[in-house]
């Protein structure tokens, strides 16, 4: 219900409010003058009177002030208006929709949001028909048109907070296939909302039949929230890195954030400029808990008025036991001479440090090898790549698969090159005879013993490689040469390796450096596959689990147990923010968390001048007016007679 | 008809009627006003046994033939007295239109007054009196005396504030056999100073009559609106909205008179209120005695 007046040239006369207090005022100071020889009687008098006069004064002023405002807005014609199809006395179908995203959960909005709604059921004319539906649809909904206003009310309160965000013209279009069908010519569609700028696509949308009410104050408020959080395993720690923003035009000072690992606590105040986000870091120590292949976490900002995005969970996850594919081209009888053995062996050292299932192939059974289940390849000396095996890798390591090359004479490097070039990090030259040692470069992938054990190989044949663009070498030979590059393809990587991993080129495979630099691959391949366990609210989660699962559910934040079809083992019901839990076999497996858009958090409007843009009339809305002026007419009586009373009581 | 100031027609009117004073006083001449002093007199009072230096012309001759016995006459002796006519001519007193001025009203009552008390044979001394100064004329007696007073009269002017106590004292030193003190003013004065001076003047044992003269505006306070009113003695004003006001100035102006009037009573002195838009006939007969 929005106020008016339908004549406003006459609010003028308010200004008439001070013809009383300028009547007095002149009176005092050019009234009719008179020398008088009793004058201490009138003193005396007035003496008297003064408190009673002051007080009446003030009484009439107020009423005669009182008067002339009612007597200005009598004439300004004051109204009540809502905006309704051309004919408001015809009954309609009328579809409420309430923006139930989670920006309208700041302060009070989706409470009145909801007292709008019911009241413009009150008021529909007789023979209409309502729906009130959410801005954000429930799963399984089905739109019906009822003609009961208590079933519609009883409907709209039913309407949740929703967790998630909104795509305003969809569900609006859904919406207006739905009210076409409804019984009544006339149809009205009332979307009452915060103009929250990430629900609209187009600024400038406009529709039939569609009334817009912003139940929120303009300008838009300020909100701080958590928008991100990261957590990683490092060596001796795991990092838990969050990102606040605020929404707002003031400082944002010593806010306390705080971070929970495994029921652990750390708290920190930052400070975060208006418009801007601070980063801050939390490092929590590994300790038996937290080594756990899962831990869950959160990470925080005091509460304020919109309170879901000022906590964010995350759930930090290592792969379990790696798997690793290590392919000989050039297997021989005597598996010591294999470049394969030098690998597994250093790569079973490492096992027992890190979980990893280790298999050999050679080079055809590479070729028929299902390669996505594997985390990491060891490439050695494989001379024959198919174009369709070679699609296979280079999808492998864009899903997050590692590859370590050792070239060798089976390999042609323009083959590589041509087939590879998508994922190589140089470019393969000929082989060429060196007489070399290798020699450290800056990087942090190796550790400083590791380093200064180096010089130690020494490399007597390798490939030339010119570096792509983008890759980095880790090792080079004391020729300046590379002996390993690296670069990142998708989500994996790729490392290339100039010598073989035998003792024919190098002797590289035999100093105390070869094993560590293999664990450091597996060590690289574990920290960085861990699985995905943190998604937004929204999202489909593919559950992870052996095939031979047969009973696959997940248990929500609020407790709720979803059944998930093994065949078809993804869950999309992520529409509540919190940590859910994996249960396979009845056995709870893993956990993953839920949070909200960040987009959401950020309370700018659109411009309603521009959702509004479209003439009314052209809607076929119009404002219906219902005048006030009887009750000012009333109030302006009930002020004469009060006044008269008041000066009879005076005088 | 009225003569300037002297409303000789009034006095016409009031040629029948005497002016005494309440009590018996000290007087030089004979007159109307019963003296302190026993002696020859129309009045006979009592008899007394004849005693050597009585004179003879008073022994009654007849009751010595009936009683064989002496006795001597005694008469109430009727004196002339000494008025004094004190008239405010204080700044306040100057106002009103012609017709009803306070201060042409009380100069032609105190003219009217000295005319007909110097008709009956008393002696009539004016004192023209404000807070700065007093002008006095003494006690005179004899028709002819009339017309210094008459002229005092027409020259008064209206200056300075009304007082009492010290006009007071200045005439009692110049009026000291006069009997009776005639007082006009408008009386806008504290209320304690008129109490010390009727107490002043009741000690030195005059007789005492107050003419209260006001303005029908002061007593009715006939204004409308809201009005600025300055004092006409003073820099001090004031704005009322009159209608507000009336009811409670009319009430103090009324209490303002029963006090003058309660005080009065109390100190033996007649008290004469009169409006100054009326014929001076009317306080006058107040007074008089036929």
């Amino acid at each position: 219900m929005n106020f008016s007046f339908l004549s406003p040239i006459f609010l003028i006369g308010i200004a008439a409010v001070s013809l009383p207090v300028i009547a007095h005022l002149i009176s005092r100071k050019s009234g009719f003058k008179k020398r008088f020889p009793a004058l201490r009687f009138l003193l005396a008098s007035q003496g008297e009177m003064a408190t009673r006069s002051r007080l009446k004064d003030l009484i009439l002023l107020l009423l005669r002030a009182l008067t002339i405002v009612l007597i200005a807005l009598l004439f300004a014609k004051p109204a009540v208006f809502s905006f309704s199809t051309a004919d408001s006395s015809e009954p309609r179908s009328l579809a409420l929709v309430i923006d139930n995203s989670f920006s309208m959960g700041y302060g009070e909005n989706f409470k009145k949001a909801k007292k709008e709604a019911e009241r413009l059921i009150d008021s529909t004319p007789d023979g209409s028909f309502f729906t009130a539906l959410p801005l954000v649809p429930e799963r399984g909904e089905t739109i019906s048109v009822i003609q009961d206003r208590d079933t519609a009310r009883k409907s709209l309160n039913k309407i949740p907070l929703s967790q998630t965000y909104t795509d305003n013209e969809r569900r609006l279009e859904q919406v207006y296939s739905a009210l076409e069908k409804a019984p009544n010519e006339e149809k009205q569609v009332v979307l009452i909302t915060d103009f929250q700028k990430n629900g609209w696509r187009r600024e400038d949308y406009t529709r039939k039949w569609l009334t817009l009410i912003d139940v929120t104050e303009t300008p838009a408020p300020g909100n701080r929230a958590v928008t991100d959080v990261e957590s990683r395993y490092t060596k001796e720690s795991i990092k838990v890195k969050l990102r606040v923003s605020n929404f707002s035009d003031s400082d944002t000072s010593e806010l306390l954030t705080e971070a929970k690992l495994s029921g652990e606590k750390i708290k920190a105040y930052i400070d975060i400029a208006p418009g801007d986000f601070t980063t801050g870091e939390f490092i929590f120590p590994r300790t038996r808990t937290n080594e756990e292949p899962e831990a869950s976490g959160s990470a925080s900002i005091p509460e304020d008025e919109l309170r879901l995005d000022d906590k964010r969970h995350f759930v930090l996850s290592r792969s379990g036991a790696l798997n690793v594919l290590i392919v000989d081209g050039d297997p021989r009888e005597d598996s010591r001479l294999s470049e394969s053995y030098y690998l597994a062996s250093a790569a079973e050292t490492a096992s027992e440090l890190l979980r990893s299932r280790i298999r050999i192939k050679d080079n055809d059974s590479f070729l028929d090898e299902e390669l996505s289940a594997y985390d990491l390849i060891f490439l050695t000396n494989v001379g024959e790549i198919t174009p369709g095996k070679a699609k296979d890798l280079e999808g492998f390591i864009e899903q997050g698969g590692t590859a370590v090359i050792f070239p060798g004479d089976r390999v042609r490097a323009g083959s590589y090159n041509t087939l590879l070039q998508n994922i190589l990090p140089g470019e393969l030259g000929a082989p060429a005879q060196t007489d070399s040692t290798l020699v450290s470069v800056e990087t942090d992938m190796f550790s400083d013993d590791l380093f200064k054990k180096i010089s130690q190989a020494r490399v007597n044949r390798s490939f030339t490689l010119i570096p792509a663009e983008g890759s980095e070498t880790i090792l080079k030979l004391s020729d300046e040469t590379p002996f390993l590059t690296h670069t990142s393809h998708g989500e994996g990587n790729v490392f290339l390796f100039t010598s073989t991993a035998d003792t024919s080129w190098s002797n590289f495979a035999i100093t105390p450096v070869f094993a560590p630099v293999i664990k450091e691959f597996l060590d690289f391949e574990s920290l960085s596959n861990t699985k995905r366990r943190n998604y937004i609210v929204g999202d489909s989660v593919a559950i992870d689990r052996s095939s031979a699962a047969s009973s696959i559910e997940v248990k929500d934040p609020v407790g709720e147990n979803y059944k998930i079809d093994p065949q078809e083992p993804v869950f999309s019901d992520t529409s509540r923010i919190g940590i859910y839990k994996v249960l396979i076999e009845g056995e709870e497996a893993y956990e993953f968390s839920v949070n909200l858009d960040p987009l959401e958090s950020n309370l700018e409007k659109i411009s309603r001048f521009s959702v509004e843009s479209e003439p009314e009339s052209e809607l076929g809305l119009v404002k219906v007016f219902k005048e006030l002026w009887r009750y000012f007419l009333w109030g302006v009586i009930a002020l004469f007679i009060s006044e008269s009373v008041a000066r009879a009581l005076f005088s | 008809m009225s003569n300037g100031i002297l409303d000789i027609d009034t006095a016409s009117r009031l040629k029948g009627f005497h002016f005494r004073t309440r009590s018996s006083v000290r007087g030089q001449k004979s007159g109307i006003h019963k003296s302190l002093y026993k002696g020859v007199s129309p009045d006979f009072m009592e008899y007394k046994e004849y005693n050597r230096g009585d004179e003879l012309k008073q022994v009654d001759w007849r009751l010595y033939g009936r009683h064989d016995r002496l006795y001597v006459k005694k008469y109430e002796d009727e004196v002339n007295l000494s008025w004094c006519i004190m008239l405010d001519k204080s700044a306040s007193m100057d106002y009103g239109d012609e017709g009803s001025n306070k201060l042409s009203f009380s100069k032609k009552l105190s003219a009217t007054l000295a005319y007909l008390l110097l008709r009956q044979g008393d002696s009539v001394g004016l004192s023209c009196y404000s807070e700065l100064e007093s002008d006095i004329i003494p006690p005179r007696s004899g028709n002819s005396s009339i017309m210094p007073i008459v002229e005092k009269l027409e020259n008064v002017v209206s200056e300075g504030n009304t007082a009492l106590r010290k006009p007071l004292l200045e005439a009692l030193e110049v009026y000291k056999s006069s009997a009776t003190f005639a007082i006009v003013s408008d009386f806008l004065m504290e209320p304690r100073e008129i109490r010390e001076s009727l107490q002043l003047l009741r000690a030195s044992r005059k007789d005492v009559t107050l003419f209260h003269v006001l303005h029908p505006d002061e007593t009715d306070f006939g204004f409308e609106g809201s009005v600025e009113f300055q004092d006409m003695e003073s820099d001090a004003k004031v704005i009322v909205d009159t209608r507000s006001i009336r009811h409670t100035y009319m009430k103090r102006v009324r209490e303002f008179k029963e006090e003058l009037r309660s005080m009065c009573h109390e100190f033996e002195c007649r008290y004469v209120f009169t409006a100054s838009d009326v014929s001076v006939e009317e306080p006058l007969i107040d007074i008089a005695d036929k």
